[in-house]
């Protein structure tokens, strides 16, 4: 320990060797980032809006790897338990994972003796404790997942938990891209859980529909083939095979600034 | 054979929760006194430590450390003198102006804290349990040799892991009379007459050297003390806030006050003509 | 980036002109590791009274410059008998890393409930104050991202406030800003807590000048100062807003308060 006041009670150099800002690369600096583990084929946006008595969830078909459009009937909304959908966003092959070991704690659970069967607030829970575990060991299942279903009163249920662990509840949520695209035009239609216990089925559908619109005019890691789900008291109506209705590009020629332009 | 068995029946997936003895290990009411820190599953985690936490060599680092600053302490005729100033850092933010840097280990032992404050809080809380146990076990009280070095060895247990602590020990007892010791997180021990420690610790050491007399009047010595510390807030921007002053004596320590160090400035400006660097008109 | 917004701005301020940068790596085989946290923003706030304690929190939830969500509270009850923490006596607040503060909280929630089963009684904050520096130290070199404030009613029924920095050290005190906005808020409470260079109007000038006088706050008066201090955060700093929570200690039990910030 020497005198110099700042540099006092920190680790020397001559003890510690140089000070590694490495460690550091994070998901906080903007631009690339490495990773020693980090996601190969991966899913984009999971949007998702509460309504009146239920959730509506959508994604679409694709898994990338890296640029490339590799995979384009990849279903990234999971059911569990005739309860829920899980939402992917993030790394395919940890989603596969996560979900062989949902599908064990569904036959797990069924075959105890309690006799009752999770609900979207406990798979949720479930999912973030693993989530966050796998982060503590640093070895991170490298996704952000949208749970959707019915909570213990029977009301609307939606949540976010992501690699980190990080969880957050809201009327309306959007991964990856869709967090800056979508979302604001599902608050728009939802700005509160007031207005979401407003909102009919048939207009949140709508609202999320037109979201995946426009994620697929803007997003160029997505696909106009998508899986949409509504989750109800009355069970899950999931469609895993639809495809983008009523597209306009009439807005494309009015971008200016990319690629040889003539005027 | 049984490697290949065994990876082509490997289950599915991992058991994703914790065990029941880590489940248990985590949720106990009683700390642990198995001194088992979690660490990160890296290489090297001292290193890894060192990048979210050094605030000296990144001050963008994300976790910034309540650090601590000037404290001395000082034998003489009357006993011992402790004395700190109350000012934690984290970076350049004053994260309090309020620190308890004396460390009240029995009642007849102190600690001083200097460095990381939940490094010196928690280990110097341990070697309070560690005393009691010695006074159970052997039925007299600790000598502060015996205590100092259970620290010493403690924190060298645990060099090069990140520790940061600069602490001394004062306590008086019957075998040795006033005992003053200095431990840093690098290991080192010492036995002295005077110490000083800290980023304010040269400014301190200044005022200290040049007035300390062994034979000083218990009045002298605690006015000393006090004034060092002045010294140090007065010219170490990491050094501030309240005066702690401590006097140990054989029948255990007496606490002299936690005293705000502004009207002690001006006082000693004014009335003892000292600081005549700094301007009185205050308009 | 996110980091550096959430940090105090004063931290970027003046240094030592005679610092020694410490010298930085550079070259070799750099490990690109998997970085652990993020900061999720937002502020927590206590405030300790004679009889009472109130514990605040905004409710914003933010990653990067996304709003994450308007409603994820900070501040969680602490040791019920139920999983509704009806009789909670201790309150907690927890800001940085939500994981981590979501971590932390289940954690010190089951040993304060543990505490009650295996001792028959609820825990003091004291005690709970104590455990939870030990709890934090326990991950000294893989910290909680986390500045966590501890509150709730002493032994003499007088309002205790406990904070925290990540790795555990702690102090009682009267008032605490934490998290994003502290070092907007915490000057705020020096000065309306704790009538910091605040003095006797006509007490003279320079020397002359008498400080005010220390008078304890009246319940009404700490929460008009509470949501008066999450306004003027929120005017200034982009991770804070949408809702405030407070927690209102009393021995008559917790009243949960909640009001809403500007959502811009």
């Amino acid at each position: 320990m020497n005198h110099l006041p700042q540099a006092w009670g920190r680790p020397r150099d001559d003890v510690y060797g140089p000070y590694d800002s490495s460690y550091l690369q994070s998901n906080q600096s903007h631009g690339p980032t490495q990773h020693t583990q980090s996601p190969v084929v991966t899913g984009t946006s999971v949007i998702a809006l509460k309504f009146k008595d239920g959730v509506v969830i959508a994604a679409d078909n694709l898994a990338s790897y890296g640029s490339l459009a590799r995979f384009t009937d990849v279903k990234r909304l999971r059911k569990f338990a005739g309860t829920s959908i899980v939402g992917f966003g993030g790394d395919v092959s940890d989603m596969q994972y996560l979900d062989r070991l949902l599908n064990s704690l569904d036959i797990e659970e069924a075959y105890s003796t309690a006799g009752h069967t999770l609900n979207a607030k406990n798979l949720h829970t479930f999912l973030s404790k693993v989530l966050y575990k796998r982060r503590t060991d640093f070895n991170p299942l490298w996704n952000q997942v949208l749970v959707a279903g019915l909570d213990d009163d029977s009301k609307p249920f939606l949540a976010s938990a992501d690699l980190l662990g990080t969880t957050f509840s809201a009327p309306s949520l959007a991964t990856g891209f869709g967090a800056h695209l979508a979302q604001p035009l599902l608050r728009k239609v939802a700005g509160d859980e007031e207005a979401a216990a407003k909102l009919t089925k048939e207009q949140a559908i709508e609202a999320v529909k037109e979201s995946m619109k426009v994620l697929f005019y803007r997003d160029a890691r997505s696909l106009d083939k998508y899986s949409i789900a509504v989750i109800t008291k009355d069970g899950i109506e999931l469609k895993e095979d639809e495809k983008l209705e009523n597209q306009s590009w009439a807005f494309a020629d009015q971008i200016r600034g990319y690629g040889t332009q003539i005027n | 054979m049984d490697t290949l068995v065994a990876q082509y029946s490997k289950p599915m997936f991992e058991k994703e929760n914790y065990s029941q003895d880590d489940q248990m290990e985590l949720y106990q009411a009683a700390p642990s006194l198995s001194l088992r820190f979690a660490m990160p599953p890296v290489a090297q985690p001292s290193a890894w430590l060192r990048a979210a936490t050094d605030d000296n060599a990144n001050p963008n680092c994300p976790i910034k450390i309540a650090h601590g600053t000037t404290t001395l302490a000082f034998r003489f005729q009357g006993g011992i003198i402790v004395a700190t100033d109350s000012r934690a850092t984290a970076g350049n933010w004053i994260a309090s102006q309020t620190v308890k840097k004396v460390i009240e280990i029995n009642n007849c032992l102190l600690g001083t804290m200097a460095g990381g404050a939940a490094d010196c809080q928690y280990w110097l809380a341990y070697l309070g349990m560690q005393c009691r146990l010695h006074e159970l076990r052997h039925k007299r009280r600790i000598s502060v040799a015996a205590a100092s070095k259970i620290l010493a060895n403690l924190v060298y247990s645990y060099k090069g892991m990140g520790l940061s602590m600069g602490t001394m020990c004062a306590g008086v007892t019957p075998s040795e009379g006033p005992a003053l010791y200095y431990i840093d997180s690098d290991g080192t021990r010492l036995a002295g007459n005077l110490f000083c420690v800290g980023s304010g610790q040269t400014f301190a050491y200044g005022v200290l050297d040049a007035e300390y007399k062994y034979d000083m009047t218990e009045e002298e010595a605690l006015a000393l003390g006090s004034r060092s510390i002045l010294a140090a807030t007065h010219r170490d921007a990491y050094s501030g806030g309240f005066i702690n002053l401590y006097h140990v004596k054989e029948d255990g320590w007496v606490k002299h006050g936690f005293s705000d160090t502004a009207p002690i400035f001006w006082k000693t400006k004014l009335e003892k003509g000292e600081f005549s660097n700094v301007t009185s008109e205050l308009v | 980036m996110a980091a550096m917004f959430s940090q105090n701005p004063l931290m970027n301020g003046p240094n030592y002109s005679f610092n020694q940068a410490p010298s930085t790596s550079s070259g070799g085989n750099k490990e690109h590791a998997f970085y652990p946290y993020t900061d999720n923003g937002g502020s927590t706030l206590a405030i300790s009274g004679s009889d009472f304690t109130i514990i605040a929190g905004d409710t914003r939830s933010t990653s990067g410059y996304s709003i994450n969500t308007r409603f994820q509270p900070k501040v969680f009850k602490i040791g019920g008998t139920t999983s509704a923490q009806d009789d909670a006596t201790l309150v907690l607040s927890v800001v940085g890393f939500a994981a981590d503060g979501e971590a932390l909280k289940e954690r010190l929630d089951t040993i304060v409930k543990m505490y009650r089963y295996q001792h028959g009684k609820p825990m003091s904050v004291k005690a709970c104050a104590q455990r939870l520096s030990t709890i934090l130290y326990g991950k000294r070199f893989f910290p909680y991202y986390v500045t966590a404030i501890l509150g709730g009613l002493d032994e003499e029924g007088k309002g205790a406030i406990y904070s925290y920095d990540p790795v555990g050290s702690y102090e009682r005190e009267q008032c605490r800003a934490a998290g994003a906005a502290a070092s907007l808020i915490m000057p705020f409470l020096d000065n309306q807590v704790n009538f910091k260079n605040q003095y006797m109007p006509g007490s003279g000038v320079g020397h002359e000048l008498q400080e005010r006088e220390k008078i304890p706050l009246k319940i009404n008066e700490v929460e008009d100062l509470v949501k008066d201090a999450f306004d003027s955060a929120v005017e200034r700093h982009i991770e804070v807003g949408d809702g405030l929570q407070m927690f209102v200690i009393t021995k008559s039990g917790i009243e949960v308060i909640y009001k809403a910030l500007k959502k811009d």
